[in-house]
């Protein structure tokens, strides 16, 4: 296989992968709300529903990162990327365990 | 070499597997002829028989239905038998039907429409100890057509498997699964594409064997044999490993009444004279009107007994010595009283006590707060305040007394025209830590339902005093009446059951299992022996019948409840430690699987040589072997757990394809940034996807095993931190090295470990994010999390 091959290969196996975790969320999501609707009335707005993906996002963001960054061969830009991400990722786990038992 | 190794390793783990499975088989094989044997030591035993009008000493197995046995003080009944004459005939059944205080035998006829065992008053059962009187009974029924016949027939067969026991068997079916169907397709993808056929079996059994957690029983025996040694240091001793896990994550303790919630000794509560005035009388009298014999020990009457007791522990024993016995007329069936006469400084004085209805036939008056009054006027609501003390449980003797003439001799004539003075109230008091032990269980998350052979008045009087709420209550003969659906509804509403035989206690613990809970039950009696043995986790005490105690999976050394406590904590860590194996190994070997499958398809090579892959196993599990060690949070271990293959499936589904993103990261990285695209630098492909797929799946376990923040809020055991570091610094260095080269490993640019790290970082965070996802948002993993 040539590098054009290889490269397009492996941009679709980790798409597929990033496409693959996403359906499996909204899968799950479908399926929690499914269980607790019969208890409970849940409505579910769009800035719920995109605060409830924020982890969907970045990882979407990081897919098309990575592919970029990956077929650039920088590891400069490869390592400011994932500084960034890092981060952004702190600030969601902060933000989301504020209760005093630290539970997700 | 390292192929050898890990065939050596896996041969090892298979024969260790078997070795496990023959000794285990042999063990319970060797627990049920134990129990049998018990069984039949308890009632192997010899019987005074009457035949051709002759009397016999016999070996009990020799006798038969019709013959006619007689039994005195201190006889065990040699078969069940219907009495035919008894003569002050009392029996100890404590141990079969619950009954702590000895029951009145009589040949009187009885009219019961399907009668429980313990109605049978003109019965003697098998493995009953006459302790007072004596009697003669023809035969109805020996050996295994006894009622200790048909319990002893319950506990020969093998233990019923445990609610964990069912989740491992389920688990595996899930591996098998999906290890095939990976199998299958990354051999058929493999050769499709052109690999070597050879090559490509080769490679998906690797995969395959890859994502089994080999090391699972190892780990779930670790962690047990460790949970057992620490539960034996607060005296529970655990006998079948297996069932520790159950202890954990049970959540209904079905439990018998009498000496494990009671004391299941006689004692006397109180001294209750008839009015509101408190008479030290009635204590003084009923030491005098006593028949028990007081040295070192009380031995005599348990009655008698429990009342000298009272009065030592009150300090109140000296109050007799005023007073000189001149007089007993002793009691007797007929009379069911007892009488002394004493003397106190001139005067003469005839105390009575026995049954009260047999104490109220002799009084003509009643003394209430020194004022005596007619029996006539008081007897309706003297007898009203009787019967509702003897519904709810208490045994209740009447004292009464007159003043009398002194003479030469007394009789049972004298018995008369006497003055009520008050009751002795009887009762088998609840264990002193059993209302602690309650509130414990209940804030866990354990719900308790008693079993016994005793009315329902009596089990609600000690729930009473327990504070258990009390749902509803079905008696034995209730049970009966109802079809196997209608027992399955009733068992999850009811928190007493009374008056019930030891088969139902049986369909009970059935009823519940079948409802998905996994079922404790405590008992200490031989009644008790096969539902110890149906439930997933048999609790017994140490002062048990052997019976019990064997037929158990687990024996408190000290009739101490709170310890059951401690037990269920330890049941739940272990429990927690080998879910977090299951979970982290499954998740992590199928995306770390998946993506080498999928990379076998469009690379010129193997992402990585089969021995790499076993390798990678083989320290993945040494890293994992500390997991027994590791800490469980506090919140993990407040609620009863369970096996949830589901939450499995959306676990693995969930968090494996994180694995699988990083490492088709890493295949862009050594692909493209290190240019390892060509079979001549495989090794360099091979080596940094090897030691980036055992960085995230070795460090992820810190992030995994825990639904708080990790190490912040969260710390992992020591043993757990040291073990993993130290396997992450071996397969770092690993490149580097002989081994690594004879591996089939290059060592790694320096670049590659900047963006390791970095990488992994990422990935840890990304999963720790995908938590708050999957447990807070999605609110997943309520079971076994």
């Amino acid at each position: 296989m040539d590098d054009v091959g290889l490269r397009t290969w492996w941009a679709i196996c980790i798409s597929a992968g990033s496409i693959f975790l996403t359906l499996v969320s909204i899968y799950l999501y479908a399926d929690s709300r499914k269980s607790h609707r019969k208890n409970v009335r849940v409505h579910a707005d769009v800035a719920s529903l995109v605060k409830a993906f924020v982890f969907v996002w970045v990882l979407l963001g990081l897919l098309v990162f990575y592919i970029f960054s990956v077929n650039l061969g920088s590891l400069y830009v490869f390592a400011a990327g994932n500084i960034i991400v890092e981060a952004i990722l702190i600030a969601y786990l902060f933000r989301n365990r504020t209760d005093r038992s630290e539970q997700t | 070499m390292a192929g050898v190794f890990a065939e050596l390793k896996q041969a090892v783990i298979i024969l260790s597997m078997i070795a496990l499975s023959v000794i285990l088989g042999f063990y319970n094989e060797y627990k049920a002829e134990k129990i049998v044997e018990n069984l039949k030591h308890n009632v192997s035993i010899k019987a005074l028989v009457t035949r051709n009008g002759k009397a016999l000493q016999i070996d009990s197995r020799l006798l038969v239905p019709g013959d006619l046995v007689s039994v005195y003080v201190g006889d065990i009944a040699p078969a069940d038998m219907r009495i035919v004459k008894s003569k002050n005939l009392e029996t100890d059944e404590a141990t079969f039907t619950g009954e702590s205080f000895p029951v009145e035998k009589t040949s009187d006829r009885l009219d019961l429409q399907a009668p429980i065992p313990q109605q049978l008053t003109n019965y003697l059962f098998m493995g009953t100890v006459v302790v007072h009187g004596s009697g003669q009974g023809i035969i109805v029924s020996t050996g295994k057509n006894t009622e200790l016949g048909s319990i002893s027939k319950s506990l020969v067969r093998s233990h019923p498997e445990t609610e964990f026991q069912k989740g491992v068997r389920k688990y595996g079916n899930m591996l098998i699964t999906l290890t095939l169907a990976l199998t299958i397709g990354i051999f058929s993808l493999n050769y499709a594409i052109g690999h070597f056929w050879l090559d490509s079996l080769l490679f998906s059994l690797a995969v395959a064997v890859g994502l089994v957690p080999e090391l699972m029983p190892a780990i779930v025996t670790i962690s047990l044999a460790q949970g057992a040694s620490k539960m034996a240091k607060v005296k529970v001793i655990v006998k079948r490993l297996v069932s520790i896990e159950d202890f954990g994550n049970m959540d209904v303790l079905c439990t018998d009444k009498t000496g494990t919630l009671t004391e299941g000794t006689v004692v006397l509560g109180e001294c209750r004279p008839l009015g509101e005035e408190d008479d030290p009388r009635v204590l003084s009298y009923s030491l005098l009107c006593n028949s028990a014999a007081v040295g070192e020990e009380i031995v005599g009457n348990p009655m008698d007994a429990a009342i000298w007791e009272y009065a030592i522990k009150n300090d109140a024993q000296e109050n007799i010595k005023a007073y000189t016995k001149v007089d007993e007329i002793p009691f007797d069936y007929q009379r069911r009283v007892m009488s002394v006469v004493v003397k106190k400084n001139d005067g003469h004085t005839l105390i009575s006590k026995g049954a009260p209805e047999s104490i109220f036939a002799r009084c003509t008056s009643a003394e209430i707060d020194g004022k005596i009054q007619p029996m006539d006027s008081v007897l309706k609501a003297i007898n009203a305040k009787f019967s509702n003390l003897s519904e709810l449980g208490y045994r209740l003797l009447a004292l009464a007394f007159r003043p009398i003439e002194a003479k030469t001799s007394y009789s049972v004539e004298d018995e008369a025209d006497l003055t009520l003075l008050g009751f002795l109230i009887f009762t088998d008091p609840p264990k002193k830590d059993a209302h602690q032990a309650v509130d414990r269980l209940k804030s866990m998350g354990v719900d308790m339902k008693i079993l016994t052979g005793d009315n329902e008045l009596v089990a609600k009087t000690i729930c009473d005093e327990l504070k258990v709420p009390v749902k509803r209550v079905i008696c034995g003969p209730d049970l009966t009446q109802m079809s196997w659906t209608e027992i399955k509804t009733s068992v999850e509403e009811t928190t007493i059951f009374a008056r019930i035989t030891p088969e139902q206690k049986l369909d009970i613990i059935k009823a519940l299992k079948a409802n998905g809970h996994v079922v404790g039950y405590m008992g200490d009696g031989v009644n008790d022996a096969p539902a110890l043995y149906e439930a997933d986790v048999g609790l017994s005490v140490d002062t048990a019948v052997d019976v019990a105690k064997e037929a158990a999976d687990i024996v408190l050394l000290e009739k101490d409840l709170l310890v059951l406590t401690d037990g269920i904590n330890e049941g739940r860590k272990i429990f927690g430690n080998t879910i977090k194996y299951v979970l982290m190994g499954t998740s992590s070997n199928f995306g770390n699987m998946f993506s080498a499958a999928a990379a076998s398809i469009f690379l010129p090579f193997l992402p990585m040589l089969p021995m790499q892959i076993l390798f990678m196993n083989l320290l993945y599990d040494i890293a994992n072997m500390t997991l027994p060690t590791d800490n469980v949070d506090e919140e993990y271990i407040k609620h009863p757990k369970r096996w949830d293959i589901g939450f499995v499936r959306k676990y693995t589904l969930f968090f494996g394809p994180f694995s699988s993103l990083y490492d088709f990261l890493t295949y862009g990285i050594m692909l493209f940034i290190f240019g390892a695209t060509t079979p001549a630098m495989q090794s360099l492909f091979q080596s940094g996807w090897f030691v980036e797929s055992f960085w995230t799946e070795v460090l992820v376990m810190f992030v995994i095993r825990t639904r708080r923040i990790p190490f912040f809020t969260s710390r992992p055991g020591k043993w757990l931190t040291l073990l993993t570091l130290s396997c992450v610094a071996f397969g770092t260095i690993l490149p580097f090295t002989f081994l690594g080269g004879f591996l089939g490993f290059a060592p790694l640019p320096p670049e590659y470990w900047g963006l390791l790290v970095l990488m992994v970082v990422t990935y840890l965070l990304l999963v720790d994010a995908g938590k708050v996802f999957f447990y807070k948002i999605c609110k997943f993993g309520g079971s076994d999390r």
